[in-house]
């Protein structure tokens, strides 16, 4: 490791561990990490949510198909 | 008879170098079948730019004909990225979020496979990059060519071409790299976790509402994102829809073979001598390779970090698949299951894992052109 930042050191733009970027960097990591976690929750809430509309709506058409049918049975049987 | 010489007497040692990477690309491509597609145009490519005198670069602010490739790269990717963004149309028709939407709890090991991104720039910028050519450098993380040249191009970084060149290279490479790191990370018990997948039939309209669900959410949250993301989940709604078969497969086929080959000789405008053989070029790809590792870390850990709260165990190794390399995560991933356990398929799991990592790549690239734009001036 030291091999490496003696290699790095050595080249003009790059110097050893440059410590001072390393807090500005964390505040980069945290709110990059805290902000793709977010997008992530809402999509699996709205995904959730947007299933169970969706069940249910088959749900309640089945259930009025069903009572159609019902219905229609009823008529033909009187 | 001077003019015949002409081209032996420009030539440097540096051309000759890049003559040689061309060619290792270009036998990885053939031999290995290492992204074949992208690595030969690019590899055929890294030859033509660095012959003497080559009129494919000429540029005519050095008052030369305007070259095939200079006008390729200058229309295709630096004044609009377009490139890139259309090859995403395709790779969303080519995506089926079914595994995904059976699971959406896997969702969250995309999004933690993102980690060696923001754990790469961290490290890149404390060696002394720039921040701007330190995020173009994480991005290598997001397994992802398109992502990488859209940061990079954004954030003008100068280290587009091996930024480029990495991050396709890596891809490719996802078989050698991830097995060991998940074996480093997991225990034998833990490879052995069986998951039940429950194959249930979506709803069409489940299907056709995700990618527009997708895209408002991350609009709304990481609007940067939203030329990446858009463009992906507007493919998906292409094959989803139902009415527009011949579209999703000319998407799917013509239309993503022609992008990524004209994107493939494209790159090589980036790949002359004069500016890709330099020292930054070798830490890049350790760079990359580190953002790689720790990708794989993030979603393994984080499926191990969901196994402590949840009653049904997710098998660890998944989270290695969260990373957008498509499909190549997840069949690694379901390769180490079967040879651990035989009668282990984790397959569906892992491709559910897999395109959650290509959406959440996406958006973690618009995520950092959000965050760090504004400290790199733009």
């Amino acid at each position: 490791m030291l091999n490496l930042i003696g290699l790095l050191a050595a080249f003009d733009n790059l110097t050893p561990m440059n410590m001072d970027a390393l807090l500005p960097a964390l505040n980069f990591l945290w709110q990059g990490l805290l902000a793709i976690f977010v997008v992530i929750g809402l999509i699996i809430i709205a995904v959730k949510i947007t299933a169970f509309a969706i069940a249910k709506c088959d749900e309640i058409k089945k259930r009025r198909e069903e009572a159609a049918q019902d219905a229609e049975n009823g008529q033909t049987n009187s | 008879m001077e003019f015949l010489l002409q081209g032996f007497q420009a030539l440097t040692w540096q051309q000759v170098v890049m003559w040689a990477i061309g060619g290792i690309l270009i036998y990885l491509a053939i031999k290995k079948d290492m992204e074949p597609a992208l690595l030969l145009p690019m590899g055929f490519g890294a030859i033509l730019v660095n012959l003497p005198l080559s009129p494919v670069i000429g540029d005519p602010a050095n008052g030369e004909h305007l070259g095939i490739i200079t006008s390729l790269f200058k229309v295709g990717i630096e004044a609009s990225e377009a490139m890139p963004l259309l090859l995403f149309i395709g790779i969303g028709c080519m995506i089926d979020f079914g595994p995904l939407l059976t699971n959406p709890k896997l969702f969250i090991l995309g999004g933690a496979a993102q980690l060696g991104i923001f754990v790469t720039i961290i490290l890149a910028a404390m060696i002394g990059f720039p921040l701007n050519d330190a995020a173009s450098i994480g991005i290598i993380g997001a397994a992802d060519g398109p992502t990488a040249i859209l940061v990079a191009m954004q954030l003008a970084s100068k280290y587009l071409g091996p930024i480029m060149v990495v991050a396709y290279s890596y891809m490719a490479l996802v078989p050698i790299v991830q097995p060991a790191v998940i074996k480093m990370c997991t225990t034998k018990k833990e490879r052995l976790i069986r998951m039940k997948y429950n194959a249930k039939q979506i709803p069409q309209l489940m299907r056709i509402l995700f990618p527009i669900i997708v895209t408002i959410v991350s609009g709304l949250i990481a609007p940067d994102s939203l030329s990446l993301v858009g463009m992906l989940m507007f493919g998906n709604l292409l094959r989803e829809c139902g009415v527009l078969k011949s579209l999703s497969e000319t998407a799917q086929t013509t239309f993503s073979n022609t992008i990524t080959l004209l994107l493939g000789i494209t790159i090589a405008f980036q790949m002359q001598a004069a500016a890709f053989l330099s020292l930054e070029t070798i830490i890049i790809m350790a760079l990359g390779l580190f953002a790689f590792v720790f990708d794989t870390i993030g979603g393994v850990m984080c499926a191990k970090l969901i196994n402590l709260f949840s009653k049904e165990k997710i098998n660890p190794m998944l989270g290695a698949a969260g990373i957008s390399a498509f499909p190549m995560a997840s069949r690694v991933v379901a390769k180490m299951g079967t040879k651990e356990d035989p009668s282990n398929h984790l397959l569906m799991h892992a491709v559910g894992a897999n395109v959650s990592g290509q959406i959440a790549s996406a958006i973690v690239g618009g995520l950092i052109i959000g965050i760090l734009g504004p400290f790199c001036g733009l």
